[in-house]
C-alpha cells in the first residue's frame, strides 16, 4: 500500500528526552458483570504516540477495559482518565462529545453502516462532530485516497471485501484526528493476506505520531505493531514487555 | 414439539418489548373492532331493533269514551290480524304546570296505565319508578333533557294538571311509539274521567299502508259509531325517526368502517414486522435443524401468544366501552339501548388473533422459504435500492447529520411505512372528520334553529300557554308590546299548522309569517331561488323537493276548511326535515278569515340588537307575563354523536400512534448495531432520539396532510350521504366548515401521532448501552 502523504493527526511527537505527556490513565478500574468479575483493579498508563498491544486469553477482560477507555460502559469503580480528563464524571452526552473530539474505535466486524456508501460512511463522523457536508466529504475522500480505497467511495459496504471494508472503518476513525485510535482485534475477521495490509496501515499511523491501543490474539500483529505488551488474564493484568521496534 | 415451544418461549420471554407491542396493539385493535361492530351493528336497522325490543304497536288507536266502552274496547283485541293487544287505557290530553313558577307549561297527553310492560309497548322506564298510587306520574323522558339538573322536572317535582290534579313525578320512560306523554296509575286516570281510550295493537299483517288501514276497517267496524277518533301507524313514525336519523346513522356506520381498518392495519403491520424482525432468528433455527414447519410454528405461536392475551383483555374494554357510549348516545337519540351483541364480542375476540395469524402467516412462509442463510443475511438492515438512493441524496443536504439519517430511515422499510403512514393516515382522517362533524353540528343548529338572526322566541295568540291560564294579551297585542320592548331589532308573528295541499301524499307544515322576515336566518338556508318578497310567493323545504318535486316556479293550491288559495314557489330552504312550506299572513287570512278561531298558538320570532343579552331580555318579556325561551337549544342526539366521534378519533389516534410506536421499536431493534456504532463515533443520545422521532416525524406530516384531504372529503360525502338519507338539501356554506386555525391543528394532529409514538422507543433506542449492543451476535 501507498504510505500516508499528509500527517493531519499528529498529535505531539516524541521528544529525545523528555517521556510524552501520559494520554491515558487506568487507576484500580473494576467492572463487574452480575458474578464474574470481567476487570479486576487494572492500573495502566498510556502516552502519547505510544502503541500498546493487549493479549490475552477469551474472556480475559480485553474488550471491556477498552469499553471503559471509550467510554461506552461504566466501571464498577476505579476512574478512567484520558487527555487529562475524568470519564466518569461525564453524563452520556458529556462521553458523545468527549469521543467525538477524542477517541475512535474500530471493531473486528468494521460495524460500517450497510444502507450508506463507503464514502458517506466516513464522512458521517466528520458531521456529527460539526462539519458541514462538503467538507465532511473531502475530508472523507482525502482520507480514503491516502489508505487507497478511493476508488469504492460510491459502492456500499456488503459489496467490498473485508480488508477494504476495515480500511474504510481506519478512515472513519481518523476522520475527526482522534487522540486515540483502539482497535478490538481489527484483522480478527480477515484473511492472512488483508491482515496483513490493515497491520501496515497501523504500523504507519503510529510512526506519525498516532497513540494506538490494540487488542489482539495475534502474537504476530503485537509484536509488529506495538512498543509495548500488556498480558491480561482473569481481568488482571499478569505480564507487561517493551519491545525494541523496528522502524 | 417440545423444541419448538421451548423456543417459542425462550423467544417470547426475550422479546418483551415486541411482545408487550404486540399484546397492546391487538388490545387496543380488539377493543375498537368490538365498538365498531357494535356500532355497526346497532346502526344497521335501528329503527326494526327497538321496535322489535319494545314491541311497539304497528297501530296506535283513540276511541271517544263517551261513545265505546272499555269493554267494547278490550273486545277488539280478540279481532282476526291483531296478534297482540294492550289496553284500553285511558287517555287525557291536558297541560301540566309548574306552580309556582309561570312560564312553564307542559301540554300532554296522559295515559293511565299500571304497568310499563305487557304484551305491546314496552316503555322503557330511565330513571325512578313506574306510577304506583294515585298522585304519583310518569314523564316521558324527552321531557327530563337527559343529564341536565337545568330541567324544571325533576324526579320529586310538583305538577299540576289543567283540571287541578296534583302530581308528583316519580320517573321518566320512553315509549318508543310514543303512545303518550305522560303516564298515571289506572284508578287515577278513572278519577280523572278520561275523554279518548287507547288501544294498541300488534298486527300479523303489517308491512304495507294498505294492511294497517284494513285492520283500522276491522277495528272501526267492531265498535259503535263514530266511537273511532283516530290512529297512528308505525309506519309513519318509521319514516319520521329515519329522516331524523338519517344523518347519523351513516356517521356511526363510517365510524365503525374506519375503526375496523385501522385496527386491521395496524395488526398487519406489528405482526408482519415481528416476523421480518426474526428472520435473522429463523435462519438460526433453521441452521439448528428445525424443518421449515416448525420454524413457521414458531413464528406463529409466538405472535398469537400475547395476541390472544390483548384480544381477550381487548375485547372485555371494548364491550364494556361499547356499552357504556352507545347506551348513552343511542337513549339520547331516542334509540333504546342496544346491548352489544356477543356476535361482536366473539368476531372481535377470535377475529383479531386469526387476522395475527394471517398477517404473521405470509412472512413466515416467506422465512420458510429461506435457506439459512439468506435468512440469516435478510436479518440485518435491509438495503433496499430506493432506500440507498434516498440516503445518498439526504446525506449531501444541509440538515443536520441526526435529522437526514432519520428521514432516510422509513425509505429501507416501504413496505412497513406504508403500513404505518396508512394507519396515521386514517387517524388523522378520523380526527379531520370528527371535527368537521362537531363543526358541523353546530352550524346546522345555528342554521336550523337560526339563533344567530331570530335570538328569542315567545309563545302567544289564542293557543299560546298564556291562554290555557287565561291571562292571554290578544294576538297584535302581543306584537306591538315586543316590537315596544327595549333592545328589539325585529319581530316577525307567524303560525304554524298543517295545511293540506293539492296533490300532496302528506300534509305539509305551513308557516305563515308576519312582518319582515327578510333577516331572520332563512336566506341562509336557502338551497335553491330566494327568499319571500312578495305576497302570494312561498318557499318550501328541501324535504318537499324531494316528496313532492316541488320546484321553483311552481304552484301549490292550498286548503283550509273548504277554502283554497295559491302560492307559488320562489326558493327552496334546507329545513329540518319535515315538509314545510312558508308564505305570508295574507295566504292565512285568506284561507281562515278568523285567525282567533283558529285556537292555534302563535309564534313570535324576535330578533334582539346586537350586543343585547337574551336571557336579560326573556327575564323581562317574563315580566310581562309572557312565555320566551331563546332559541340556542341544545342539541341532545348532536352532542352525543359529536361525544362519540371524539371518542372514536381519540381512540384510532391512540391506536395509530401505537402503530408508529412498534415501527419505531422494530427499527431500533434491528438498528441495535448501527445505534451502538453512531454513539460509539459521537452521536449523542439526543441525536438518537432526533434521528428515530424525525423518522417518524415527516411519515406524521405526509400523513396529516393526505388525513386531512381524506377526511375533509369523507365529511363532505357523508354529510352529502346523510342528507339524502334524510331527505333534505344542504346549502353548500355548511360543508365549508373549514378554517385555517382548524386545518393546521389538525395537521399538526398526524405530527403529534408520530411523535407520541415515536418518542418512547427513541428514548430507549438513545439509552441503549453502546458495549453490549456491539457485543450482541
Ligand atoms: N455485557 C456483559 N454482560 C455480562 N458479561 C459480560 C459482558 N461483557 C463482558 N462480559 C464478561 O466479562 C468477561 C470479559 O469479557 P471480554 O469481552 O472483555 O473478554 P475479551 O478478553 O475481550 O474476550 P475475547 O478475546 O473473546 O474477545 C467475560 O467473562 C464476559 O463473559
Ligand atoms: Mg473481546
Amino acid at each position: 500500500m501507498r504510505p500516508p502523504r499528509a500527517r493531519p493527526y499528529v498529535d505531539g511527537m516524541n521528544d529525545a528526552t523528555d517521556p510524552p505527556p501520559v494520554l491515558v490513565e487506568l487507576d484500580r478500574l473494576r467492572k463487574e458483570y452480575g458474578d464474574t468479575t470481567a476487570l479486576d483493579d487494572v492500573s495502566l498508563t498510556i502516552r502519547r504516540g505510544e502503541a500498546l498491544a493487549v493479549m490475552g486469553p477469551s474472556g480475559s477482560g480485553k474488550s471491556t477495559m477498552l469499553n471503559m477507555i471509550a467510554g461506552l460502559d461504566r466501571p464498577t469503580s476505579g476512574t478512567v482518565t484520558v487527555d487529562g480528563k475524568e470519564i466518569g464524571g461525564l453524563d452520556e452526552t458529556g462521553r458523545s462529545l468527549f469521543r467525538r473530539r477524542t477517541i475512535s474505535m474500530i471493531f473486528q466486524f468494521f460495524n460500517l453502516l450497510d444502507d450508506l456508501t463507503v464514502l458517506d460512511n466516513v464522512a458521517l463522523a466528520a458531521q456529527l462532530a460539526g462539519a458541514r457536508a462538503p467538507q465532511a466529504r473531502k475530508r472523507a475522500l482525502d482520507l480514503l485516497d491516502e489508505l487507497g480505497i478511493a476508488d469504492r467511495r460510491d459502492l456500499y459496504p456488503a459489496t467490498l471485501s473485508g480488508g477494504e471494508r476495515q480500511r474504510a472503518a481506519v478512515a472513519r476513525a481518523l476522520v475527526n484526528r482522534p487522540a486515540l485510535l483502539l482497535a478490538d482485534e481489527p484483522t480478527g475477521a480477515l484473511d492472512s493476506q488483508a491482515g496483513e495490509q490493515v497491520m501496515d496501515l497501523l504500523i504507519d499511523l503510529n510512526q506519525i505520531g498516532q497513540t494506538l491501543l490494540i487488542v489482539t490474539h495475534d502474537p504476530n500483529l503485537a509484536v509488529r505493531c506495538a512498543g509495548r505488551i500488556v498480558e491480561f488474564a482473569d481481568g488482571r493484568i499478569v505480564g507487561e514487555r517493551t519491545l525494541e521496534r523496528a522502524s | 414439539m417440545s423444541a419448538v415451544w421451548s423456543v417459542v418461549r425462550a423467544a417470547v420471554r426475550r422479546r418483551r418489548f415486541q411482545t408487550l407491542a404486540i399484546a397492546l396493539v391487538v388490545l387496543f385493535s380488539s377493543a375498537t373492532a368490538v365498538a365498531a361492530l357494535a356500532l355497526l351493528a346497532a346502526s344497521s336497522e335501528p329503527f326494526d331493533r327497538v321496535f322489535a325490543e319494545q314491541r311497539s304497536a304497528h297501530v296506535t288507536v283513540t276511541f271517544d269514551a263517551a261513545l265505546a266502552s272499555d269493554a267494547d274496547v278490550a273486545a277488539t283485541a280478540g279481532l282476526e290480524g291483531v296478534s297482540a293487544a294492550a289496553g284500553p287505557f285511558g287517555q287525557i290530553a291536558t297541560v301540566l304546570e309548574l306552580p309556582g313558577e309561570h312560564g312553564v307549561q307542559l301540554p300532554v297527553t296522559i295515559a293511565g296505565r299500571d304497568d310499563p310492560g305487557g304484551p305491546v309497548d314496552r316503555v322503557d322506564l330511565r330513571e325512578g319508578r313506574w306510577a304506583e298510587a294515585p298522585g304519583e306520574i310518569v314523564l316521558s323522558s324527552a321531557f327530563a333533557d337527559q343529564g341536565s339538573s337545568a330541567s324544571p322536572f325533576q324526579v320529586g317535582t310538583d305538577l299540576t294538571a289543567s283540571d287541578g290534579t296534583g302530581f308528583t313525578v316519580v320517573g321518566f320512560a320512553s315509549s318508543f311509539g310514543r303512545t303518550a306523554g305522560a303516564w298515571v296509575t289506572a284508578d287515577q286516570m278513572a278519577a280523572m274521567g278520561p275523554t279518548a281510550t287507547q288501544m294498541l295493537y300488534r298486527l300479523t299483517e303489517h308491512e304495507t299502508d294498505a294492511d294497517i288501514d284494513e285492520a283500522l276497517a276491522a277495528i272501526t267496524a267492531a265498535v259503535p259509531a263514530d266511537a273511532f277518533t283516530g290512529a297512528q301507524s308505525y309506519l309513519a313514525l318509521k319514516e319520521d325517526v329515519s329522516a331524523e336519523l338519517g344523518i347519523f346513522l351513516v356517521l356511526l356506520t363510517v365510524f365503525g368502517i374506519l375503526g375496523l381498518a385501522v385496527a386491521v392495519l395496524i395488526v398487519a403491520n406489528v405482526v408482519g414486522g415481528a416476523v421480518v424482525s426474526g428472520l435473522r432468528h429463523i435462519g438460526i433455527l433453521k441452521a439448528l435443524g428445525f424443518t421449515p414447519r416448525q420454524v413457521v410454528l414458531v413464528y406463529l405461536a409466538m405472535v398469537s401468544l400475547p395476541a390472544l392475551a390483548g384480544a381477550a383483555i381487548g375485547t372485555v374494554l371494548g364491550h364494556l366501552l361499547a356499552t357504556g357510549v352507545m347506551a348513552d348516545t343511542f337513549r339520547d337519540a331516542g334509540l333504546g339501548s342496544p346491548t352489544v351483541s356477543p356476535w361482536a364480542d366473539a368476531a372481535a375476540f377470535a377475529g383479531m388473533p386469526l387476522l395475527v395469524v394471517l398477517a404473521a402467516l405470509a412472512p413466515a412462509l416467506r422465512a420458510h422459504r429461506l435457506s439459512a442463510a439468506e435468512a440469516i443475511s435478510a436479518g440485518g438492515a435491509p438495503r433496499s435500492g430506493r432506500g440507498l438512493r434516498v440516503q445518498r441524496r439526504l446525506s449531501g443536504t444541509p440538515l443536520p447529520r441526526s435529522v437526514s439519517l432519520g428521514l432516510g430511515l422509513p425509505f429501507a422499510r416501504p413496505g412497513r411505512t406504508a403500513l404505518t403512514a396508512a394507519a396515521v393516515v386514517l387517524g388523522v382522517t378520523t380526527a379531520t372528520f370528527t371535527a368537521g362533524l362537531a363543526a358541523f353540528a353546530t352550524e346546522v343548529d345555528a342554521m336550523i334553529q337560526r339563533h344567530e338572526a331570530a335570538e328569542v322566541e315567545v309563545l302567544g295568540g289564542p293557543g299560546g300557554p298564556a291562554a290555557e291560564s287565561g291571562t292571554a294579551l290578544g294576538d297584535r297585542e302581543t306584537e306591538a308590546l315586543l316590537a315596544g320592548m327595549e333592545d328589539v331589532s325585529n319581530v316577525t308573528a307567524n303560525l304554524r299548522m298543517p295545511v293540506s295541499a293539492l296533490g300532496f301524499a302528506k300534509t305539509p307544515t305551513l308557516w305563515f309569517i308576519r312582518g319582515d322576515s327578510s333577516d331572520m336566518g332563512f336566506d341562509e338556508q336557502l338551497v335553491d331561488g330566494r327568499w319571500l318578497g312578495a305576497p302570494g310567493e312561498a318557499v318550501v323545504s328541501s324535504k318537499l323537493v324531494h316528496q313532492n318535486g316541488v320546484e321553483p316556479g311552481d304552484e301549490i293550491t292550498l286548503e283550509l276548511d273548504g277554502r283554497t288559495a295559491t302560492v307559488s314557489v320562489v326558493g327552496v330552504v334546507m329545513g329540518s326535515g319535515t315538509g314545510t312550506v312558508y308564505t305570508d299572513w295574507g295566504i292565512l287570512t285568506g284561507l281562515a278569515p278568523d285567525v282567533e278561531g283558529l285556537g292555534q298558538p302563535i309564534v313570535y320570532e324576535v330578533a334582539l340588537e346586537s350586543g343585547t343579552d337574551p336571557a336579560a331580555f326573556l327575564a323581562a318579556v317574563e315580566d310581562e307575563g309572557l312565555f320566551g325561551q331563546t332559541t340556542r337549544q341544545s342539541d341532545a342526539t348532536g352532542i352525543a354523536v359529536v361525544a362519540l366521534a371524539t371518542a372514536f378519533a381519540l381512540m384510532l389516534g391512540a391506536v395509530a400512534a401505537l402503530g408508529v410506536f412498534n415501527t419505531v421499536a422494530l427499527d431500533a431493534r434491528e438498528r441495535r448495531r448501527d445505534l451502538a456504532m453512531l454513539k460509539s463515533i459521537g452521536m449523542t443520545p439526543r441525536q438518537v432520539e432526533a434521528m428515530m422521532v424525525t423518522s417518524m416525524a415527516a411519515l406524521g406530516v405526509i400523513g396529516g396532510l393526505a388525513g386531512i384531504g381524506l377526511g375533509v372529503l369523507a365529511h363532505r360525502q357523508v354529510m352529502r350521504l346523510a342528507a339524502a338519507a334524510s331527505q333534505i338539501d344542504m346549502p353548500d356554506s355548511l360543508l365549508r366548515t373549514w378554517n385555517a386555525p382548524l386545518l393546521v391543528l389538525l395537521a399538526l394532529a398526524g405530527l403529534a401521532i408520530a411523535v407520541a409514538g415515536a418518542y418512547l422507543p427513541a428514548r430507549r433506542a438513545a439509552r441503549l448501552t453502546i458495549a453490549e449492543a456491539l457485543r450482541s451476535e
